[in-house]
This record gives C-alpha cells, sequence and structure tokens, in this order.
C-alpha cells in the first residue's frame, strides 16, 4: 500500500540502523577484546584479536547461578501474572460490573502501572519481610507482579474482546462451566495474545533491576541484572567481562524482538523499561 | 499454548534445581571489590583449597554500596551474610546496634595488633567484635625526583604544598601536580579530612554537634578548592584505582592522601615508571600538627550469621601472622599485625614499612559517632558539589551542617 | 450475594488479593509513615506532623533531584518524540529490507536498563571511551560527559534516547499508518505542499499517538534510577540525583523512612497526576 521510498530515504533509514546498532555492536566487539585493547582507546568495534578469556572469566564468577535465578524468577512472574490476569481480564471484558466499576478497577490497575516503584519498594519491603520472603526468589516473583499484572491485565482484555461472544455461548448452552469454557475454548482463540503479552511480562521480568537489587541480599540468589550491577565497581578495567555478560544477558531478549514489533505495532503502549 | 504447558512443566523443575545449593555449608562473605577484594579473594581461595566441601560466596562491592548491602542485612536479620569486611567508621555503629557477633565467645582472635587498629576493633567492654585486616593509614605522597629538581623542601603544609604545585606545573606543563580521590561520598571526604584536621577544623565536636560552620572549616573548604587548578581533569570521577595509577604512571606529582595499600606496586618495576621516586610521609599540618588518619578494614561476623563458627575460623585465617604476611607481599595491603613491620623480607620490599608503623601506631580514628555514614554521605554530596561549583564553600558547608545537625539529632 | 456477583469476585479475586498486598497496603503505609519520624515501621515512630515535608522543601538535596527529574523528562521525552516522529516519518514508504531496518532500530528498547548503563559509562568514558576516542581521531577535543555539572545529565539523557526513542517510533509509525492515504492524495491534488500536508493533516490526525508516546515516556522518565545508579551514581555533586535516587537513599541507605515516605508521596502525588491524564487519554473513544 505504501509509496515506494526513494534512495535517500533508503539510505537515511539504513544510516539511522547503523548508528542505533552501534553501541550493541561495540559491546559484542568489546566481549571479545583482550584487555590491552580496550583499555588502549581505540575507537575500533571489532578486535584485533578475538579472545574467549572474558566469557571463560564470567562462566568462572557463577554466572550460571544468575541465568539460572533469571530464568525461574521470569518463569515464575510470567506464570503467577497470566495466572491472575486471565481471569480478571475475563470477567472484565464479559461480565457486567455494578456502578461502572470495572472502569474504576482499569484506571486503578493503570495507575498501579504507572506508580514509581521506589515509592512502593519501601513499604514492600516490610510486606517481603512479614511473609519471610526476602532475599527470595518467590519473593521477587511477588513483586514483580505489581507491574506484570497491570499490564497483562490489560492487553489481555484487549485480545478477549475480540473473540466473538457467540463462541462461548455455544459451549454454555452444551452444560459447560466456565471454568471449561475457559480452559478449552477461550485459552486456546486467544493462545497468540497470551504468548505476546507472555513474552512482554518475561522481557520486563528478565530485565527487572530495582526489586532485584533491593530485595535480594545473596549473591547466590541475584539475577542477571543484579549481578551485572556488582561488575560496575571501582575497576573500570572489567568492561570485557562487563560487555561479555551484558551480551549474555541481552541475546534472549533480542530473539524475542518480533513480538514486541508485533505488540508495539498494535498499539500496544507496552511498558518494558523501567 | 503447547509453549505455555511446557513452561508450566519447565519452570517447578527450574526451581527444584535450584533447592539442593542449600544443603551443603556454605559461608557467605561481604567484601570490598578492588585491592583490598583482591587479597580477600586470595584468602578465600586459600581458605577454600583447605576446606573443599564448603561452598564460599562473595559480595564485591564498593564502599558505600557495601556498607548498604550490610547494614540492611543486620537491620533486617536475613541471616543472608556471614562474614563481615568492615571500614572502621562503621564499627560503632554496628557494634552500638549488636549487628557484629562477639568473636570472644566464638574461639577468640589471636594477635598483637597495632594499637589504634585494635581498639576500633573492640566493643565498649573491650570485648573482640571485629579483627583488623588492613592495617591503613592516610599518608601523603609525592615525587622526590621532581621536588629535588626543582629545588622544593620536602612539605610540611598545606599552603608549602599550593606553592609546590604552583612550580611544578611552571615547570612542567605536562604533569598534574595534585591529585585525590574526588568521587563523592567516602572518598572526597576522606581527601578533604586531613585539610580539615590541619586547618583546625571538625566535622562533629567534642560535644558531639555539627562544628562545619567554624571560619576554620571553612578557610579549609576554601584551599581545598584552591587546589583545582592544579588537579586533574574529571577529578570528580578518580578513585582508588585512579589515583594509584597516575602516580605509578608518573602522571601526577602529589597525591594528598595515599594509602599504604595502593603502595604496594609502587617500587615493581614490572607495573611502575617511577621506582624508588615515591616518598611517603606522614600528611602536612597547617594551623595545627600533622594528623594521620586511621583507614582500617576489619572483619566481622554477623550476629545473626547461621555459620558463626566457620565465619570466626575464616577470620582467624586471614589475619594469622603467616597470611598477613602474604597478603603484604602478594597484594601490598598493610598488615595489622605490629611484628610483621619488623620483619625483614617485608622491610625489604618496602622500605617505608618503619615510618608507615610509627604514623599507623599514632593514627587517629575519624570521628566515632554512630552516625557517621551519613555524615560521611553529606559532607562528601556537599564538598563535591562545591568542587564542581555548583555551590560557594561557604553555602555547601551551611548546607552540610544544617544536615548534619538534623542527622545527629536522630 | 447475586450469582454473577460472586462469579466477579472469583475471577478477581487473584488480582484484588495481590493489589491489597502489594499496592494498597503498601500505599497506605507511605501515606502514614509520611507523618512520622521512623527509622523502621509503625514501632517506635513518632508523629511529626509535617515536618518531613518542611525538611523537603528546606533541603536542598530534594528540590535539586526534583529538577533534575522534571528536567530529564522534558529533555528524554522531548527528544524522544521529536527523533521517533523523525524516524517514523523517514521509513513510512515501502523498501526492501524495511523490517530488518525497525527489528534493528528496535533493539535497544528491548535491552535491560542497567546493561544499557554499563554500555554508555563505558562510551561516556573521558579518556578511554569510545565517543572520546571517535572525536580525538577527527581532532577534536575529548567531551567530559559524565562529569561535568551541566553535560551529566544531558548525557544520561541521550543514553535514554538511544534505548526509548524506537518505541516512540513504533507507537508513531502504527500511528502513522493508520492515517487514510487517500486524505494526502485529495491534498496533493488540491495543490497543497508537503510541509502544509504535514501540518494541517498528518500533525492532528497523529497528534493523540504523539500525547500517548509522551506521556508514557514522561512517566517512565519519572522513575528514573537505574541507568543513573550505573552511569554516574547520581554526580558529580547532585547533578544527577534523582528523586528515585534520593527515596532510595533515605530508606535503604539512611533508614529515614518518615523522610523517605515522604518524599515518595510527593513522587505519588506528581505521578498520579500525570497518570490521570494519560488514563483520560488513553480511555477516551477512539475519534
Amino acid at each position: 500500500m505504501d509509496r515506494p521510498a526513494g534512495p535517500w530515504r533508503i539510505a537515511g533509514g539504513i544510516v539511522a540502523a547503523a548508528i542505533f546498532a552501534l553501541p550493541l555492536l561495540w559491546m559484542l566487539g568489546t566481549s571479545f577484546k583482550p584487555p590491552g585493547e580496550y583499555a588502549a582507546a581505540s575507537a575500533s568495534l571489532w578486535p584485533r584479536h578475538p579472545t574467549l578469556m572474558h566469557y571463560e572469566a564470567v562462566a568462572g564468577a557463577r554466572v550460571g547461578r544468575a541465568v539460572v535465578n533469571s530464568l525461574i524468577v521470569t518463569a515464575g512472574t510470567t506464570l503467577l501474572a497470566l495466572l491472575a490476569a486471565y481471569p480478571a481480564a475475563y470477567a472484565l471484558a464479559r461480565l457486567r460490573f455494578p456502578r461502572r466499576l470495572d472502569l474504576v478497577f482499569l484506571v486503578f490497575v493503570l495507575l498501579v502501572k504507572l506508580t514509581p516503584p521506589i515509592v512502593l519498594a519501601v513499604p514492600l519491603y516490610q510486606v517481603l519481610r512479614v511473609l519471610g520472603l526476602l532475599d527470595t526468589l518467590p519473593g521477587l516473583v511477588l513483586a514483580q507482579q505489581i507491574y506484570a499484572l497491570p499490564f497483562a491485565i490489560w492487553m489481555l482484555l484487549g485480545f478477549i474482546r475480540d473473540v466473538p461472544v457467540a463462541l462461548e455461548e455455544a459451549a454454555r448452552m452444551d452444560g459447560a462451566r466456565l471454568p471449561r469454557i475457559l480452559w478449552e475454548i477461550l485459552v486456546p482463540v486467544t493462545a497468540a495474545g497470551l504468548a505476546a503479552t507472555a513474552v512482554l511480562v518475561a522481557i520486563a521480568a528478565w530485565n527487572e533491576f530495582l526489586f532485584a537489587f533491593l530485595f535480594l541480599q545473596s549473591p547466590s540468589n541475584f539475577t542477571l541484572p543484579t549481578f551485572i550491577a556488582t561488575r560496575i565497581n571501582e575497576d573500570e578495567t572489567l568492561w570485557g567481562q562487563l560487555s561479555a555478560i551484558g551480551v549474555l544477558a541481552s541475546l534472549p531478549v533480542l530473539a524475542l524482538i518480533g513480538v514486541v514489533h508485533r505488540a508495539l505495532s498494535r498499539g500496544f503502549a507496552g511498558g518494558t523499561t523501567g | 499454548m503447547r509453549i505455555l504447558r511446557r513452561l508450566c512443566l519447565v519452570a517447578p523443575m527450574l526451581a527444584l534445581a535450584a533447592l539442593p545449593a542449600r544443603a551443603e555449608e556454605r559461608l557467605v562473605i561481604a567484601g570490598r571489590d578492588a585491592a583490598f577484594g583482591d587479597a580477600l579473594s586470595r584468602m578465600v581461595e586459600a581458605y577454600q583449597a583447605r576446606n573443599p566441601g564448603l561452598r564460599i560466596e562473595r559480595l564485591e562491592l564498593p564502599g558505600g554500596a557495601l556498607y548498604e548491602r550490610i547494614a540492611v542485612n543486620a537491620r533486617e536479620r536475613t541471616k543472608a551474610l556471614d562474614v563481615l569486611m568492615l571500614d572502621d567508621i562503621w564499627a560503632p555503629e554496628f557494634m552500638a546496634n549488636g549487628w557484629l557477633a562477639n568473636l570472644d565467645t566464638l574461639g577468640g582472635v589471636p594477635g598483637d595488633f597495632v594499637g589504634p587498629a585494635d581498639a576500633v576493633s573492640r566493643g565498649a567492654n573491650g570485648q573482640r567484635l571485629a579483627a583488623p585486616m588492613v592495617g591503613n593509614v592516610a599518608m601523603f605522597a609525592y615525587r622526590a625526583d621532581l621536588f629535588r629538581a626543582a629545588g622544593l623542601p620536602a612539605p610540611t603544609t598545606f599552603t608549602a604544598v599550593a606553592a609546590a604545585a604552583r612550580t611544578l606545573r611552571e615547570r612542567d606543563p605536562g604533569i598534574t601536580p595534585i591529585a585525590f580521590r574526588g568521587v563523592r561520598g567516602n572518598p572526597i571526604v576522606t581527601g578533604f579530612m586531613p585539610v580539615l584536621g590541619a586547618f583546625g577544623g571538625a566535622v562533629v565536636d567534642a560535644q558531639g554537634r555539627a562544628a562545619l560552620d567554624s571560619p576554620a572549616a571553612l578557610a579549609a573548604l576554601e584551599y581545598f578548592l584552591s587546589l583545582k587548578p592544579y588537579l586533574p581533569r574529571g577529578v570528580e570521577t578518580w578513585n582508588a584505582t585512579e589515583v594509584r595509577e597516575a602516580m605509578e604512571q608518573g602522571r601526577v606529582a602529589i597525591a594528598l592522601e595515599f594509602w599504604p595499600g595502593w603502595a604496594g606496586t609502587l617500587d615493581d618495576a614490572a607495573r611502575s615508571r617511577v621506582v624508588g621516586q615515591v616518598t611517603l610521609v606522614a600528611p602536612p599540618g597547617e594551623r595545627s600538627g600533622p594528623a594521620p588518619m586511621l583507614g582500617a578494614w576489619l572483619l566481622g561476623v554477623a550476629a545473626d550469621s547461621p555459620n558463626a563458627a566457620r565465619a570466626a575460623d575464616f577470620i582467624r585465617f586471614v589475619v594469622s601472622a603467616e597470611n598477613q604476611k602474604r597478603i603484604a607481599l602478594e597484594t601490598g595491603n598493610p598488615p595489622t599485625l605490629a611484628a610483621l613491620y619488623n620483619d625483614p623480607e617485608l622491610v625489604q620490599r618496602f622500605r617505608w614499612y618503619p615510618a608507615q608503623l610509627a604514623a599507623l601506631q599514632a593514627a587517629q580514628p575519624r570521628p566515632r559517632i554512630t552516625q557517621w555514614n551519613r555524615v560521611e554521605a553529606i559532607l562528601g554530596e556537599q564538598l563535591q558539589i562545591a568542587l564542581v561549583g555548583q555551590a560557594t564553600p561557604a553555602e555547601a558547608l551551611r548546607e552540610a551542617n544544617r544536615q548534619i545537625q538534623r542527622a545527629l539529632a536522630r | 450475594m447475586r450469582a454473577s456477583t460472586r462469579l466477579l469476585v472469583v475471577l478477581l479475586a487473584p488480582s484484588l488479593v495481590l493489589f491489597a498486598l502489594l499496592t494498597l497496603y503498601p500505599l497506605l503505609r507511605v501515606l502514614l509513615l509520611a507523618f512520622t519520624d521512623s527509622d523502621y515501621g509503625f514501632e517506635g515512630a513518632d508523629f511529626v506532623g509535617l515536618a518531613n515535608f518542611a525538611e523537603l522543601a528546606e533541603g536542598r538535596g530534594f528540590r535539586r533531584a526534583a529538577w533534575n527529574t522534571v528536567a530529564f523528562a522534558v529533555m528524554a521525552t522531548v527528544g524522544e518524540v521529536v527523533l521517533g516522529l523523525a524516524l517514523a516519518l523517514l521509513l513510512d514508504r515501502a523498501f526492501r529490507g524495511r523490517r530488518l531496518v525497525t527489528l534493528v532500530l528496535l533493539a535497544p528498547y528491548v535491552l535491560s536498563t542497567i546493561v544499557v548503563g554499563a554500555i554508555w559509562r563505558a562510551w561516556f568514558h573521558y579518556d578511554v571511551g569510545f565517543l572520546n576516542t571517535a572525536l580525538r581521531g577527527v581532532g577534536l577535543p575529548g567531551v567530559p560527559w559524565l562529569f561535568d555539572p551541566v553535560l551529566a545529565l544531558p548525557s544520561i539523557a541521550l543514553a535514554d534516547l538511544w534505548q526509548a526513542t524506537p518505541f516512540c517510533f513504533l507507537i508513531l509509525y502504527a500511528g502513522l499508518r493508520s492515517i487514510p492515504p487517500d486524505l494526502h492524495e485529495a491534498a496533493r491534488i488540491d495543490g497543497a505542499g508537503t510541509w502544509a500536508r504535514f501540518r494541517d493533516i498528518t500533525l492532528p490526525l497523529l497528534w493523540p499517538y504523539i500525547l500517548i508516546a509522551g506521556l508514557m515516556r514522561t512517566l517512565d522518565s519519572f522513575k528514573l534510577f537505574d541507568k543513573v545508579y550505573a552511569m554516574t551514581g547520581g554526580g558529580p555533586g547532585n547533578a544527577t540525583e534523582t528523586l528515585s535516587m534520593f527515596v532510595q537513599r533515605l530508606a535503604f541507605r539512611f533508614f529515614d523512612i518518615g523522610m523517605a515516605s515522604a518524599a515518595a508521596l510527593v513522587m505519588v502525588v506528581v505521578a498520579g497526576g500525570l497518570a490521570a491524564i494519560y488514563a483520560r487519554q488513553l480511555m477516551r473513544p477512539p475519534a
């Protein structure tokens, strides 16, 4: 449908993409550079003598543990958010609320999502402590619901609204109860939407820093972002290692970039960054 | 859908995989990064080799972040940390709050430690709540060769230091006359303290009140800022690594504060371009005589440590004469056992050890108040604000004093 | 209770429990503790009325942090929306490889803010950083990106620009594609030039999208913590101290929970106001 682009426009697009890709390429290159090369103030992106030493050093520093922790937190956060959000989104899409309470709830959910995390972090610290969940991965999964849940409710609401009501009506005529209708009819129909929601929630959970930084204390519980933060220290010469962990932390989310693209293009005002 | 169902299966399995790690004996050590961290890492490795069944976890952090971690864990009794490495200025707060276990009841720590370093490691009743690991005392470093070439005498007052900086700059515009750690918080405060003391000022007076609104403090800060033309570009971001490397590479002539812990490689020809040319002395005086400042790092056992006996054993291991000597030789971190300063092998390696021991024995600890961490953060911020010109010296001191007064009242 | 109401409660229960525990109760605590002098929680808390707010208003730290936060939000949001709009207009024509270009442009947006902070901290390094090395390579002097009190905050905004412009770009790109091409055609036939068509057709129709993208970015910038933590820690002086950092330090370093809660309350009120505007915009039925 679009009119074709002229050569200047194409060139402009490619240059813009190159500029935006530069810092990422630098990180990739630095992760393979021996220390002498990146300390010597060279503007070359690519290492002259590539080395795996930073990846080896990082592997020795128990990065595997941080990766596993990040995976657990990401999977847990995503699952819990979807499980809690799906019925809520269904109710908002299909049921009649007294006195427009649905609107009140939706606005409230939106306000929650937009609250600065540090505001909630202070009292949340005490909540987690009382629950005995401080310095635990389940505790972090819980804390992450503050942002994962509103986001999931809003996204799923859109997907469920798109499903024709007739589909459920037929099942209800056959005597199916709500849990079965949800699980056997609605969930398969909205599978694509669920997957997109799951991916976006997962990316945000994977990247989350502030709560992890404040609530996780034992090094063995650190997620990747907190692990990275402890490497940004007085010794600035650790850039090689820092880049190597950065690459490890970025590859999974970069692999899912297509999903983000589709979601944002459909107009979901996202919020995967903090 | 299949993806979701699979996720349901995989997540619990991952969670289970994470569990068994809890079963084995584990020792969590919260300590510094950089040079101190290097020393601690060597000890961890050696201790690990002796105790292969033990799982040791390290937390390596810069000073401010380390304090934050330890304090949060101690307040909440999270039982997450076992061995704590602490700056001697945190000790009063930690001890008053009962955050440190009594080492006397955990088998004690043998050793004849240098007086001031030993004193800051003990509680109000003399009980041993920590053991000194690094016996740092703030020294002053200058390039003896450059001073000689310029016909300058050894500087004994800060006025003479400023004059020397001017002369050195005129003789060689390529050299940076003076450096210190300008990072906000602890580093810049530590750089400023000797100046403040020499000008007769204090952060907190004898009655425990904020005392930065004094003419002496203003004179000290004005002097401090008058050095700006002689400081390196971006001194606001300079920390231990930068000062140390600049000195080693011969780019800097004077370091206002230079810690013996950094000096280990000054005479190492493989790293240093100024072998034998840097002199370490007690800091200059001005209105009052020099007052060397203690900067010890201690090891303690967290009061809520689930593994206290093991933690105490690790501390005894680190501060033993054998390992202190090893740390000194391998990393240059200064020992805390008095006898080691007369150890022939060490003295031969570090020619300034006798002077250092004298300074260490005479060293003054910083104000021993439980709110020091907050006071230091306030002063550190205002000093940098003055240094980058966001406020005048008088304004910065007034604001610092006001905030410190409030912090002391809590 | 009617059956439908019961069903509602059952379906909403998990979300409501989580919200009550994780949001409502914490907000209530903030609200109450803001008027106390407390170093922990309610135990040992003394009611001090508005003293905490008076101290906030008097101290330079909070005013500076508030100013920095607002300045950053304006710089970052305006920059990101304008640059995002430029990119969207640039790529609003078909060419082979457009999808690839779009995906590459989007890459920074999905990265962890801590990774972004680490990359730019290295890029901004005065002596050996990539940017200064490149500048010196073409004979220009190095720029004190992160330690000049005037430049430090814009430098962090630059890193944010890199990460969040793609977000604005995609929102506005979607908006552009929702404008019927016939409108442009008709205007062209009427003799309207490129600028006139942009001003009279594109901009008005795109306005809701610009507003959404702008508000979203403003709210996000208002939370700024991670990048500052990774790049400057709030310095030099307090040139890059943000409200989030200010509260974090008060609460988790000084354990001044009363003051931290008071500052947090101010943040909630401001963020709530912005969020209300955003909510109205989002809920408005499409024109």
